[in-house]
């Protein structure tokens, strides 16, 4: 090589280098100032919706409640509801109101007591029903009819322009109604149901989940689309999407743009011209007060954005991750702007919050905090935002493997996380559901817990057994525990599961449910995926020996129970006879994507309306309070369907027994990481997950969800105080059977049942592990037959073999 | 000059990446502290090393050679046919058809309720003199090799083709017809003329052979998981399984082992199959 080429050659690397190291970044000014929230104190109620008042007011309301107005400075009135006693309603399900408080409802009618009515509605002559209430209180029956109006159609979006036109849309459709004789005029076809309408002087816009439609009311013509607002709609939809219309803008940090389907390919340069005309003409639009350019405002879960009439950017101005927008347990239902650039905005379960912005604090918190879990964890997105909003200078970054959008797998995530971790970017927390915990802390990721544990153990707040089933035996550490549990449970008539104590007893119960009902199913299960389900987690930990290797005599007794008990169930029919019952419960299941979680759904919601076909339900109690009157409820159902009153003193439930005793199935099980980068907030964050207000408001608030029983000791008693429910709010029942929930409500004698229950498991069932998957792989054959148990055994050690020798 | 940016590619992307994963080799993951050998002596004494090493081998020890001699052979006669091209172009269609549609495919032929165990009960039960047939399940039974060398030989035998082929034109046609007019037999073009005159031929299929094997663990994983039947345990379970289970350390050590004897593999083809300059 000539000199003149090497010196060439150093040159290159040199620049490459130098290249390197500008792509690592240098430090950034953060700006300052951002939207932040507060909880807004909303009056006695239940209340879903919100109509903003051109006043600063604001009408709240909701399917059951009155509607309520509040003043600018927070005072409230409700209206009347004395005309509720002239109607004849069964259900609300759509409501609009007006600036000046009237309002439109759909509902349903008491069609029972009116034969004729019932006549209709059964031939499909009416399906909603409408009422027009006048600002007064006036009560009128609205009927629309008119050309473009099918009879039957039903309209499930009302709003009222601000000179008090009711407009309303159908799953097709956009019609204005003249609510004094019910003429409904259609005005535009639409591809999806209309989601929202909100007014832009003469200018309506109706969006769906994909497209925005401009209407002129003064022209009564439909105007060019925006292919950027449409691309935004398509994407940002999912989980609610609420719009307000202001002719007032509002100067503050852009977090974000989204430029559209149509800026895509123009690249940044377009993007940052058109931002910058949109700014323009949001200026022009201030300092001339008013004009043709309104700036339509709007909110979903990603945050909270802008976009300026006519433009092709959308501007995010409050990121959903740093406010209430961005808790997906809730949808944002309306949006109102305010003259001082504030934003109310009402949320669905009672909630509303008001967002200010604070110039004050840093526009993205200093710190981060990277929380990382395989799947989606509603619990653990609420930690998140609780921590936010205790620690203001923190941003809380919650990142799934599997975000369900990317169709990544388990494997892949988890290279994917490998990856990082070996890259050196490290999560500050981590949640271990469906990942092995003892590789984790063998290869030095875990930070080891017993520091943070030992004050919740030593003041007994924390139930010690669960805790304690986490310990490692080899390294006697705890590296990872479980927020939440779930207990093994059955129900079904005593003398099935009578001194239930292992796995063949369960076995004895199905044959001797088999004896007494000769014909249909004993357990619920499908599919002979579901034994295993039902199963497997009160076994595998049986499995393991004190050296690691696998029990295989037990797995063979495990495969030859639960072969007995398929066929047993299967001996009820003949193949048609199976097939119809797996086509009649298709509604509660998807064979696919069904897990052992589904199935405790099943054995609490679903499996009510299968009582009195099957006999005997294996599931996992998952919820304190649904699960707990779910019992009850179920015990209700099977005296009533099988109608055999006598029955229902026999019908009873307990904890079952697999080959392994006194199993919890562990959820939602937390560790931090060894080389995480904040390690104090780290452990701050855990401290937090062990707070009262995460394990007992989380259900107080979403008693429906299926996270599981909180290992917190108070707070368990606290969910299952009936003092502390709100039945016809939190537990969400309509109550449609007429059975009144409350009487369901576990006694004291059964919840200190369920406080021993909690007591005693100490055997923890973790899923996902190799062994559970290779387990129920071959499982699935030796019920089909392909295997004997003996020969599905030696499959799995055969499997389990190469495992352990890597 | 001009293989400055390509080396500089080159050195960038594998050379030091390879450098630090020889590194690692000798580090414990985790704490990377220097263990030395140990991560080497680890591998070596692993019994799944063991089982994936042997059966890699007789995967590639079956596979390279049939693959090659079969394509040999269809080229040898799809030589001087008219319809040359056109048998070539759909020999070349397994290349085309996507891994996901390849292993459906296979699992329609091969399960227990599938084709071939069909077409075979069908076959024992009309035939009286054939003993009754049971199912096989031909991916959990030592069957699970042979499976895997077809659909490996299904895929690739039309590239090969092509390659013989490219190679047969290369090689002067009048050598051969003045053989012929001298007397030679078939095999005696074949032995004296067209197969030292394929040396070089031989070389770059049989290194692509080899690679082709390597990466056909794809559709081995995608039909049989990351555990499957042991006898189709190949090295790339190995290092996935070890990956997912952040034995990186053992990884590195094994990449190093893998690099070295494919390094001694194509110097030894090189020797033996490239003609002499």
């Amino acid at each position: 090589m000539k000199k003149k080429e090497r010196v060439l050659l150093y040159i290159m690397i040199c620049a490459m280098c130098a290249a390197f190291w500008a792509c690592g970044g240098q430090a950034e000014e953060i700006p300052m100032g951002r939207y932040a929230d507060r909880e807004v104190k909303l009056p006695p109620g239940t209340f879903e919706y919100m109509h903003p008042c051109p006043d600063g007011g604001y009408y709240l309301y909701g399917l059951d409640t009155e509607l309520t107005y509040v003043d600018a400075q927070g005072g409230n009135r409700s209206k009347d509801r004395s005309w509720e006693n002239n109607a004849n309603i069964h259900a609300k399900y759509e409501v609009g109101v007006s600036d000046d408080g009237a309002s439109v409802f759909a509902y349903t009618p008491k069609f029972w007591n009116d034969e004729e009515l019932e006549a209709l509605w059964i031939a499909g002559d009416i399906s909603y029903l409408y009422y027009y209430v006048d600002e007064k209180g006036q009560i009128q029956a609205l009927e629309p009819h008119g050309e473009g109006y099918e009879k039957g159609t039903n309209l499930n979006t009302f709003a009222f322009s601000p000179e008090g036109e009711l407009y309303a849309a159908s799953n097709n459709a956009v019609y204005r109604v003249n609510v004094e004789n019910g003429e409904a005029e259609s005005l535009f076809a639409t591809e999806k149901q209309v989601k929202s309408i909100v007014f832009a002087g003469d200018v309506m816009l109706a969006a769906d989940d994909g497209k925005a439609y401009f209407y002129d009311r003064a022209e009564g013509k439909l105007l060019d689309g925006n292919d950027a607002l449409d691309a935004f709609l398509s994407s940002h939809s999912v989980g609610g999407l609420v719009m307000a219309v202001s002719d007032k803008d509002i100067h503050v940090n852009i977090m974000d743009d989204f430029a559209g389907a149509a800026n895509d390919d123009a690249g940044e340069a377009e993007g940052a011209s058109d931002r910058e005309a949109s700014q323009e003409a949001a200026d022009a639009n201030t300092a001339g007060g008013g004009g043709d350019a309104h700036i339509l405002y709007m909110a979903c879960r990603t945050g909270l954005y802008r976009y300026i009439w006519g433009g092709s950017v959308i501007e995010q101005i409050a990121d959903g991750q740093m406010t209430a927008l961005g808790d997906t347990q809730r949808s944002p239902r309306s949006l109102q702007v305010l003259d001082n650039g504030e934003f109310r905005v009402m949320f669905s379960g009672n909630y509303m919050v008001e967002m200010y912005y604070d110039e004050t604090i840093p526009a993205r918190p200093a710190k981060e905090l990277t929380v990382y879990s395989l799947e989606e964890n509603g619990w653990i997105r609420y930690a998140g935002q609780l921590f936010q909003k205790e620690h203001p200078d923190v941003l809380v970054r919650y990142e799934t493997g599997m975000d369900g959008d990317n169709a990544v797998g388990k494997d892949d995530a988890l290279k994917n996380l490998n990856t990082r971790l070996l890259a050196g970017d490290v999560p500050d927390v981590i949640v271990m559901d469906q990942m092995d915990i003892e590789q984790y802390a063998d290869k030095g990721v875990l930070k080891e817990l017993d520091g943070i544990l030992q004050p919740y153990l030593d003041d007994g707040i924390l139930y010690r057994n669960i805790v304690e089933g986490m310990r490692m035996t080899e390294k006697e550490k705890i590296y990872a525990v479980p927020m939440m549990v779930y207990l093994p449970l059955w129900l079904g008539e005593e003398m099935y599961l009578e001194g239930e104590d292992s796995l063949d007893d369960i076995v004895a119960g199905v044959e001797l449910a088999r004896q007494k009902h000769p014909e249909g199913p004993i357990l619920y299960t499908l599919y002979p995926k579901d034994v295993l389900l039902q199963t497997m987690p009160v076994c595998l930990p049986a499995w393991t020996k004190e050296d690691g290797s696998l029990d295989v005599e037990k797995l063979t007794a495990y495969y030859q129970a639960v072969r007995k008990m398929w066929e047993t169930d299967s001996a009820g029919f003949d193949d048609a006879g199976r097939e119809a019952w797996q086509k009649n419960n298709m509604e509660w299941y998807e064979p696919e994507d069904m897990d052992m979680a589904d199935i405790g759904f099943n054995f609490q919601y679903a499996a009510q309306q299968n009582f009195g076909e099957t006999w005997l339900q294996l599931g996992f109690l998952m919820t304190p309070q649904v699960g707990m009157t779910g019992i009850h409820v179920n015990k209700a159902n099977m005296a009533a369907d099988w109608q055999e009153k006598e029955l229902e003193d026999v019908v009873t439930y307990g904890a079952y027994t697999g080959q392994a005793d006194n199993v919890y199935w562990a959820r939602t099980i937390v560790g931090l990481c060894e080389q995480g980068k904040e390690p104090e907030l780290a452990e701050a964050y855990m401290n937090l997950l062990f707070s009262d207000p995460m394990m007992r408001k989380w259900w107080l608030d979403k008693p429906r969800n299926h996270s599981g029983l909180t290992i917190r000791k108070d707070s368990l008693n606290d969910i299952l105080d009936i003092n502390n429910i709100e039945f016809s709010q939190t537990m969400g029942f309509k109550d449609p059977t007429g059975i009144n929930r409350p009487n369901f409500w576990p006694t004291e004698e059964e919840k200190q049942w369920l406080y021993q229950m909690m007591e005693d498991a100490s055997c923890c069932y973790r899923p996902g592990t190799m062994l559970e998957e290779c387990a129920m792989e071959v499982g699935a054959r030796v019920l089909a037959g392909e295997l004997t148990p003996e020969e599905g055994a030696r499959e799995v050690e055969r499997k389990m073999a190469i495992a352990m020798e890597e | 000059m001009f293989l400055l940016p390509g080396f500089a590619g080159v050195l960038l992307f594998y050379l030091l990446p390879f450098f630090e994963v020889v590194r690692r080799s000798f580090l414990k993951s985790g704490n990377s502290a220097f263990v030395g050998m140990d991560n080497y002596r680890t591998v070596f004494e692993n019994g799944a090393f063991s089982l994936a090493v042997r059966n890699t081998f007789l995967y590639m020890a079956v596979g390279v050679p049939l693959l090659m001699g079969i394509s040999l052979l269809l080229s040898l006669l799809l030589r001087n046919l008219l319809l040359r091209r056109r048998l070539v172009s759909a020999m070349l269609l397994p290349m085309a058809v996507p891994a996901a549609v390849m292993v459906l495919t296979l699992q329609i032929l091969i399960d227990r309720q599938g084709v071939i165990n069909g077409v075979l009960t069908h076959v024992s039960e009309k035939i009286a003199a054939f003993p009754a047939f049971a199912a096989i399940d031909y991916l959990n039974t030592e069957w699970a090799l042979v499976v895997v060398v077809c659909s490996f030989l299904w895929k690739n035998t039309g590239y090969m083709v092509i390659l013989w082929l490219a190679g047969l034109a290369a090689l002067p046609k009048e050598v051969e017809e003045a053989a012929q007019v001298d007397g030679a037999n078939r095999w005696q073009s074949w032995h004296y003329i067209i197969r030292p005159g394929l040396s070089g031929s031989f070389f770059t299929i049989g290194m692509l052979s080899v690679l082709q094997i390597f990466k056909s663990y794809r559709e081995v994983w995608m039909v049989a998981g990351s555990y499957p039947q042991e006898h189709i345990y190949f090295l790339q379970h190995l290092l996935q399984n070890w990956y997912l289970k952040l034995e990186f350390d053992r990884m590195a050590a094994l990449t190093v082992i893998l690099s070295l004897v494919l390094l001694v593999v194509c110097l030894l083809l090189q020797k033996r199959m490239e003609p002499e300059r």
